[in-house]
């Protein structure tokens, strides 16, 4: 995996895969053209990274697939036609760090996920081995909201430091049987809140990742003499493909050196080995010291992601537009910022090209935004602001093919023209 | 060398109280080790990077006051000289002052720009020019509107209990709303669970309807069952809880009597409290009695611009028994809802001078999501059929308050609790649904920028109340 030059993860092998199937997706588009839609997303400035697409192009939608990307789609063909001249349109965002179940702090998914243009929430650690069952009975199969999981390597999930210190529970191959019994749900596994010495939480979970074959992804505590250092842990015990959260904290890898403000080599050194960075901003993981710095250096996450919860939601607001709009305010180009929201955590967790692109056949979740300009302020987690002069809003977002979000009522028609309406899909 | 030994013991390196805070780097994050002391001390720091202040301070207080203390520490007796000889020391500090904002209070019949001074969690002065030397955080509102804590008298926040309910602080505080009634979630047997659980957890003040239904909502089965309707429980469980229950709720009743409104009316009898009804009519059972036979005056139909209840005639002319309603006190809540906010009814009415008298929510996971039924959204879909700025700040305010009889809610008033919402009042062109999702397209919309409650700021989207990351010094996690 290497990164190209707006950000995508890409795979070497990618050309000769899309050799083959381009045969294949000229055959639909054909069949594509006698279907009527089910809905037209008309004139939008379309960026889809992974397709590399990044212009204005039509969007249909029958049933729950994109059936063609193309520009001039007739509109007569659609039962539902969203004009979105003058906005962005883009993969429904992955949140490849949220707190949907478990955790004392865990926000519902779809009120705050779909009308922020996320689409795809992957829950981080709330869950365990033993706890996944109920998780799945009560949150993953009511939300609307695409909820997929990384399983806390400790059993109980992510109940406080006596239970998510208890090396105990944390047992690698039950977590991997789990994982494969589910592997619709299950994405990979997440360490978390470790705050004794040494590195066994780590390890079992990089054990279980490998029986599993699933990435791990990292969330440290702050730790007090546990002789744990940044440098090991990313050159030596985490594996290619796993992924660090919260990379722009202090307190969890020590990224930017605190004498000189430079960003450490051994951080260079580790995304050359394929260890993944993922924001993971939270309630004390965005901090503009850091940030600015890192950023400046040519240091960005590979991906994007809120840690939602109870208390980063008054942050306000700190979901996915509000993280992309904060690292485009420290110059990072829209386009790059949606790679690293889409493409890029959908390779990290193997769900691509499944999801985080807007290519024909595949499930239609989209975000409609509109890229606002003017003064903003943006709050870190230490409560402290930037002013900044850009803002992405979503306007509407798409799951599996229907409308579930739409703030500026595109979609519909209005009340002194529509008659004596029941409820209108 | 002796000498030296009783020097040391004369002044402790580290005396006990400055030793609390002290946080030495080496404990922190993955510190490497390679300095001591003296060499960070002396090392080119980046000055606003990483550093607690305990980190900083660690290098002081291992010895006695450097000269720069020393020279603080007389600086800050100068200015509390300073301060206690001023003859304006009779005057208090402020915690924070809302300057220069445009106060709509409706109880105190404020319209105009006004500072507002809060000291800890009240209201202590409402007028022109209040100082600002005076006030610890100063917060310039010239821009915005200022009103009473927004209050919604329909909400399902028992975020425990049924699937359809929301967390109150996500839902409540962004929209400026700082008291919330939750209508009728929980009954006499689930209530005290979930004043565990949510009311006592929530920033913000979290008040309740009881159902008339001893599971609450709990399914269609649970809420037509007479039998589950125990008057008695219902009205002990008011009275044992009078600072956060405030009424009865009845709603989702099919058959075809009174017996749940009668209950819900006899229970509110016992316990001095008012109903609040959703009703669905039925042969036998209709509109019009019950807003003029059945509920009391001070008891409040909710969804009263929804579908189920005939409030217009075929001509959208509003019937006859809804002014004569009005009349005799029965008081009509909006309750928008998924299913209970229609433009087709609210427009025509409106027009005919029929305004509600409280404005509500209904707000649950599904009628947050198209139709938008947040408090601040509400309100803006009142705005842009015709009703005055003034009007829907009255009808979330004082209005609500009155009716759910807490008098010192939604207002300003100087001694008050300081929980005050700041709104921006936006110009434009702007889309709303209804439950139906038929759209009105509106010029003007209403967002909430800050809310205060119990005199904290829990919400700032423009980081009014803020300083610049650059400009904030050594910074801390310590908020």
């Amino acid at each position: 995996m290497r990164i190209n030059s707006i950000g995508v993860l890409v795979r070497r092998r990618s050309t000769r895969r899309i050799a083959f199937t381009l045969p294949f997706m000229i055959l639909m588009t054909r069949l594509a053209v006698a279907q009527s839609y089910d809905i037209l997303l008309q004139g939008g400035h379309v960026i889809d990274p992974a397709n590399g697409i990044d212009r204005v192009m039509d969007i249909a939608i029958s049933g729950d697939r994109i059936t063609r990307v193309a520009p001039g789609l007739p509109a007569e063909q659609a039962k539902k036609v969203l004009n979105v001249k003058g906005l962005y349109v883009t993969p429904g965002l992955i949140d490849l760090h949220a707190h949907v179940y478990g955790y004392s702090g865990s926000v519902f998914p779809d009120d705050t996920a779909l009308l922020a243009g996320t689409t795809t929430v992957v829950d981080a650690g709330g869950a365990g081995w033993r706890s996944f069952d109920d998780f799945k009975k009560k949150i993953i199969d009511v939300s609307k909201t695409r909820v997929l999981v990384f399983l806390n390597i400790v059993g109980r999930g992510m109940l406080g430091s006596e239970v998510e210190d208890n090396v105990e529970d944390m047992d690698s191959a039950k977590t991997a049987a789990k994982i494969k019994e589910n592997p619709n749900q299950i994405v990979g596994i997440k360490v978390a809140h470790f705050g004794l010495p040494g590195w066994t939480a780590l390890e079992r979970a990089v054990e279980a990742g490998r029986l599993s074959n699933t990435p791990v992804i990292v969330d440290d505590k702050i730790f007090t003499n546990s002789g744990r250092t940044s440098r090991e842990k990313l050159l030596r015990v985490m594996r290619p493909g796993d992924l660090h959260t919260h990379v722009y904290n202090d307190r969890q890898l020590e990224v930017v050196d605190r004498f000189t403000g430079k960003v450490q080599p051994y951080m260079f050194e580790a995304r050359k080995r394929g260890v993944l960075f993922d924001l993971g901003h939270g309630g004390g993981s965005f901090l503009w010291p850091v940030a600015v710095r890192a950023m400046k250096q040519g240091f960005l996450p590979d991906t994007i992601s809120t840690d939602l919860h109870s208390s980063s939601i008054m942050i306000p607001q700190s979901d996915m537009a509000n993280c992309i709009s904060k690292l485009m305010n420290l110059d990072m180009k829209l386009q790059d910022a949606v790679a690293r929201s889409t493409v890029n955590p959908a390779r990290a967790i193997k769900r691509f090209p499944e999801l985080g692109t807007l290519g024909e056949g595949k499930v239609a979740d989209i975000a409609v935004f509109d890229l606002k300009t003017g003064v903003f302020a943006f709050k870190d987690a230490w409560s402290k602001k930037l002013l900044g002069t850009q803002k992405l809003e979503c306007v509407a977002t798409i799951r599996n093919g229907r409308l579930v979000a739409d703030l500026n009522g595109l979609g519909f028609p209005r009340w002194n023209t529509a008659g004596e309406y029941e409820v209108i899909p | 060398m002796k000498i030296r030994a009783s020097r040391v013991q004369n002044t402790p390196l580290v005396t006990p109280r400055q030793s609390q805070p002290i946080v030495p780097p080496w404990t922190r994050g993955d510190y490497r080790g390679v300095t001591t002391m003296e060499t960070s001390a002396h090392l080119p720091l980046t000055p606003s990077l990483f550093k607690e202040e305990g980190h900083l301070r660690s290098n002081q207080t291992y010895g006695r006051c450097n000269s720069r203390q020393i020279a603080r520490r007389a600086s800050h007796l100068l200015a509390l000289l300073l301060f206690l000889a001023s003859p304006s020391s009779a005057q208090q500090i402020y915690d924070m002052l809302l300057k220069n904002g445009h106060v709509i209070d409706p109880k105190n019949q404020r319209n105009g720009r006004y500072d507002i001074a809060v000291i800890g969690n009240k209201i202590i002065r409402v007028g022109e020019n209040l100082p600002s030397s005076k006030a610890k955080l100063v917060v310039d509102l010239s821009q915005y509107y200022v009103t009473p804590g927004l209050i919604d008298i329909h909400t399902h926040f028992d975020e425990q209990g049924a699937q359809l309910n929301l967390n109150p602080d996500h839902n409540a505080l962004q929209s400026g709303v700082t008291t919330a009634v939750d209508a009728g979630s929980s009954g006499w047997k689930n209530f005290e669970q979930f004043q565990k659980q949510v009311i006592n957890e929530s920033r913000t003040r979290l008040l309740a309807f009881l159902n008339i239904v001893g599971a609450g909502m709990y399914g269609e089965k649970v809420e037509n069952d007479v039998q589950e309707m125990d008057v008695d429980a219902a009205a002990r469980m008011v009275k044992k809880y009078p600072q956060t229950i405030v009424g009865i709720k009845t709603a989702h009743f099919q058959p075809a009597t009174w017996e749940a409104v009668d209950r819900a009316v006899k229970a509110a009898e016992l316990s001095n409290s008012v109903v609040m009804v959703d009703f669905h009519p039925k042969p036998g059972r209709g509109y019009s009695e019950l807003i003029l036979k059945y509920m009391r005056p001070g008891d409040i139909h909710t969804h009263f611009y929804g579908r189920l209840t005939p409030q217009l005639d075929a001509q959208k002319k509003v019937q006859p028994y809804m002014l004569e309603a009005r009349k005799r006190g029965v008081l009509f809540d909006v309750g928008h809802g998924s299913g209970s906010f229609w433009f087709r009814i609210a427009v025509p009415a409106i027009e005919q001078g029929f305004l509600p008298d409280t404005i509500s929510t209904d707000i649950h996971k599904d009628s947050i999501m198209l139709p938008r039924a947040n408090m601040i959204t509400t309100m803006s879909k009142f705005l842009n059929i015709g009703m005055t700025l003034e009007q829907v700040i009255e009808r979330s305010t004082i209005n609500p308050a009155k009716a759910i009889r807490r008098p010192e809610l939604g207002n300003l008033s100087e001694g008050g609790v300081a929980d005050i919402a700041v709104l921006e009042l936006q110009k434009g062109q702007f889309a709303f649904l209804d439950s139906g999702h038929g759209k009105l397209i509106g010029d003007k919309r209403l967002r909430c920028v800050l809310t205060v409650r119990n005199g904290k700021v829990v919400w700032d989207t423009e980081g009014l109340s803020l300083t610049e990351w650059s400009n904030a010094g050594p910074y801390s996690n310590f908020k």
